[in-house]
């Protein structure tokens, strides 16, 4: 099975069970893995996705080096909610499937940053 | 027609309108950055998005018709989030340094940047996307800037058919908008228009800086004339003037004069002649047979067009070199032998057209409108102080006063109106066009329009052709219909100079409301009837050239074309 394949399941869980909670190291490897995997689908041409899945990733990478504050929180729900503007299905998709990870696991993302 | 509610109002407005034009249509604007109205209507930017009731996504207004009934809000809080977001991930890959780009003020990302109140980190003089510069003798490309809008690369495809420009997405996260990787601009068959440079947002196309070398020149002691076109000082005059009723183009003269040039001229000497110059050719051609077609060579890019791609139609080019470098080679050759000549016009080509073998040493620099409102800026020159006294001493009555054959701002005629004095001896009537290709209330995409006109015995069929895309199919008919014309008036921009890739960068660039002021107002000043024959042409002629098409003639005013080579990947 190939690795998006993985991904997308694991995504189709997150979906059908909206209580799905994952913990933070799984959290991370999982979410990048998922948007490293939809590179090869964006084709470059509009700016919600093109820029902001790399955006993401960097953001993402905030919380890992424990560099995250809530703008960066904020600048992650921003770019995920504008992922909705997107020019095609690819850039809309990964926006749909980030709205339910956000949702579902807020908690994670929230707490390493809410002293700030 | 369909019904739809725009923010509360309800309209009706004809199918397949996009929302953007029916928002347009009741007074509402929609923010807008990678579009050009049909031209390029691509939604990559995202900026424009609205929301549509019933849609879980924000659509681009740009590009989406409108359906019946359809209930749109263009600034509802998520619309603004949304565009915010996208301007910021822009911003984010731009390498910010406006007090020092090219865009010098004009910016039309900056100024959406400041409306919708982008805040970023990383602000400041930042990478950018990428850091290559690609080099060109007319056109440069700083990549650092680049928002890959596709604008340029829509212009350059459509309107001008030189394919330079290209939105390469083989890595489709870091897709980037270039001519032909690790060349030049003038290696992938640049013609050097200009006319991408006019529709970037950003300053990442511009055109090739003279500004520091002409400064430099400046500094030393050996005299430096400016030669200017009259489109250059009309609308240098406008820039000073800010659109006042009556531009005063006298004032452009005095405020570059004060600049220190040893003289400040018009072309207007040389373009008589070279208005003469393609008279004589027509007259040979009228009397030596028709089978191939005189096409004017007074535009640098539309000249390399067909070096470039219609090499087989070099020899229908008129041989006369442009004005401005006849007029220099003329200064340089007769009239001062020690002077430099700086040119000052409204077109990018002739940068590239200085760099030209045959035409060597002819003038310095070129600075386009542009820059000599950069090099105003940096000189704190006094904008107010008109009419300085502007004397040019003997350059100054050897070559001002002329404009005899310049009362139309169509090259075509002119010669056609100095043919039926000649031959008929009264003014040409005037034409009237008939439009083969084209659209003219859409005249930012080129136009090809043709006249007859009979002048003494001859049946006379003209055209005028602007726009690269136009030039191109106009040589494509020639070949399929075997037609030929006795005078082509053949310019790259699509309006021509009064449009060139040196003027100054309107956010519309399909609106041509200021083109066509400014096309009324060099109008205004020339009057097609007035002819005096006994001034400065004539005499200039008699005291330092022979006749027309002379061997003297030849080789200060006459020029030659070979093939040109381009790499397209
Ligand atoms: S392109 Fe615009 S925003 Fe960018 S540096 Fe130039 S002026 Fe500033
Ligand atoms: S200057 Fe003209 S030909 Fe050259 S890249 Fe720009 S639009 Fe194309
Ligand atoms: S060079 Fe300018 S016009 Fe072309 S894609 Fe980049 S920003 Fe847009
Ligand atoms: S202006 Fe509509 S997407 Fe760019």
């Amino acid at each position: 099975m190939k690795e998006s394949q993985v991904v997308n399941e694991l995504f189709e869980k997150w979906i059908e069970d909206a209580k799905t909670k994952l913990n933070e190291d799984n959290f991370f490897l999982k979410i990048n893995e998922y948007l490293e995997s939809t590179h090869p689908e964006i084709c470059g041409k509009c700016a919600p996705c093109r820029d902001g899945v790399p955006r993401l990733e960097a953001l993402l990478k905030e919380y890992k080096e424990g560099n995250a504050t809530l703008k960066t929180l904020k600048e992650i729900e921003d770019i995920v909610n504008n992922l909705r503007s997107s020019r095609c299905s690819v850039g809309l998709d990964i926006g749909k499937n980030m709205e339910v990870v956000l949702e579902n696991n807020y908690h994670l993302l929230y707490n390493p940053v809410k002293k700030y | 027609m369909a019904k739809i509610t725009i923010n509360g109002n309800t309209i009706k407005v004809k199918k397949g309108t996009s929302i953007l034009n029916a928002a347009k249509s009741i007074g509402i604007d929609i923010p807008t950055l990678c579009y050009i109205a049909e031209m390029n209507e691509v939604g990559f930017c995202r900026i424009c998005v609205v929301e549509v009731e019933g849609e879980q996504d924000l659509v681009s207004a740009c590009n989406t018709e409108i359906t019946n009934k359809m209930v749109v809000y263009t600034d509802s809080e998520k619309v603004k989030e949304a565009r915010r977001a996208s301007l910021r991930l822009l911003a984010q890959k731009h390498r910010f340094d406006c007090w020092n780009c090219p865009k010098d003020g004009m910016c039309e990302f900056y100024d959406i940047l400041k409306e919708h109140d982008i805040v970023f980190e990383e602000f400041g003089p930042g990478k950018g996307r990428y850091d290559d510069f690609i080099d060109g003798t007319a056109i440069n490309q700083d990549q650092t800037k680049c928002i890959l809008c596709k604008r340029c690369v829509a212009v350059c495809n459509d309107v001008v058919a030189a394919r330079v420009l290209k939105f390469r997405d083989d890595d489709g996260l870091n897709p980037i908008v270039s001519p032909t990787p690790e060349l030049s601009f003038d290696e992938t068959g640049c013609i050097g228009c200009g006319q991408c440079v006019k529709a970037c947002p950003t300053g990442t196309l511009f055109v090739k800086d003279h500004v520091t070398d002409v400064e430099d020149m400046l500094l030393d002691p050996v005299p430096v004339v400016a030669q200017m076109s009259e489109e250059a000082a009309m609308i240098i005059a406008e820039e000073l003037q800010q659109f006042s009723e009556n531009v005063n183009v006298r004032e452009a003269y005095s405020t570059i004069k004060q600049m220190g040039f040893s003289d400040v001229l018009d072309v207007n000497t040389a373009k008589d002649m070279v208005v003469l110059e393609d008279v004589s050719a027509l007259k040979h051609r009228l009397e030596n047979g028709r089978d191939l077609s005189l096409i004017s060579s007074h535009c640098p890019a539309a000249v390399r067009f067909t070096e470039l791609y219609h090499d087989n139609h070099l020899n229908e080019l008129s041989t006369t070199k442009t004005a401005h470098m006849a007029q220099a080679k003329l200064i340089k050759d007769v009239l001062d032998h020690k002077a430099k000549v700086v040119s000052i016009l409204s077109c990018s080509a002739a940068k590239m057209e200085m760099t030209r073998e045959e035409l060597e040493g002819h003038v310095d620099a070129v600075l386009t409108v542009n820059e000599v409102m950069k090099m105003i800026k940096h000189r704190y020159l006094d904008k107010e102080r008109h009419e300085v006294d502007i004397d040019n001493g003997k350059l100054q009555a050897a070559l001002s006063v002329a404009s005899q054959y310049q009362g139309s701002i169509l090259q075509v005629e002119n010669v056609l109106q100095k043919l039926s004095l000649d031959i008929d001896n009264k003014p040409l009537e005037p034409l009237n066009y008939t439009v083969i290709a084209g659209d003219e209330s859409k005249a930012s995409k080129g136009v090809i329009k043709e006249a007859k006109v009979k002048i003494g015995d001859h049946k006379l069929k003209v055209a005028v052709v602007r726009g690269g895309a136009q030039i191109k199919a106009f040589y494509k008919m020639l070949e399929v219909s075997n037609k030929t014309y006795d005078y082509v008036d053949m310019m790259a921009c699509p309006e021509g100079c009064t449009n060139g890739g040196g003027t100054p960068f309107e956010h519309d660039i399909t609106t041509h409301e200021v083109i066509k002021k400014r096309i009324e107002m060099l109008c205004q000043h020339t009057d097609m009837a007035q002819y005096d024959p006994s001034v400065s042409t004539r005499v200039l002629y008699e005291k330092h050239l022979d006749h027309p098409s002379s061997d003297d003639v030849m080789t200060l005013l006459h020029t030659s074309f070979s093939p040109k080579e381009s790499t397209k990947e």
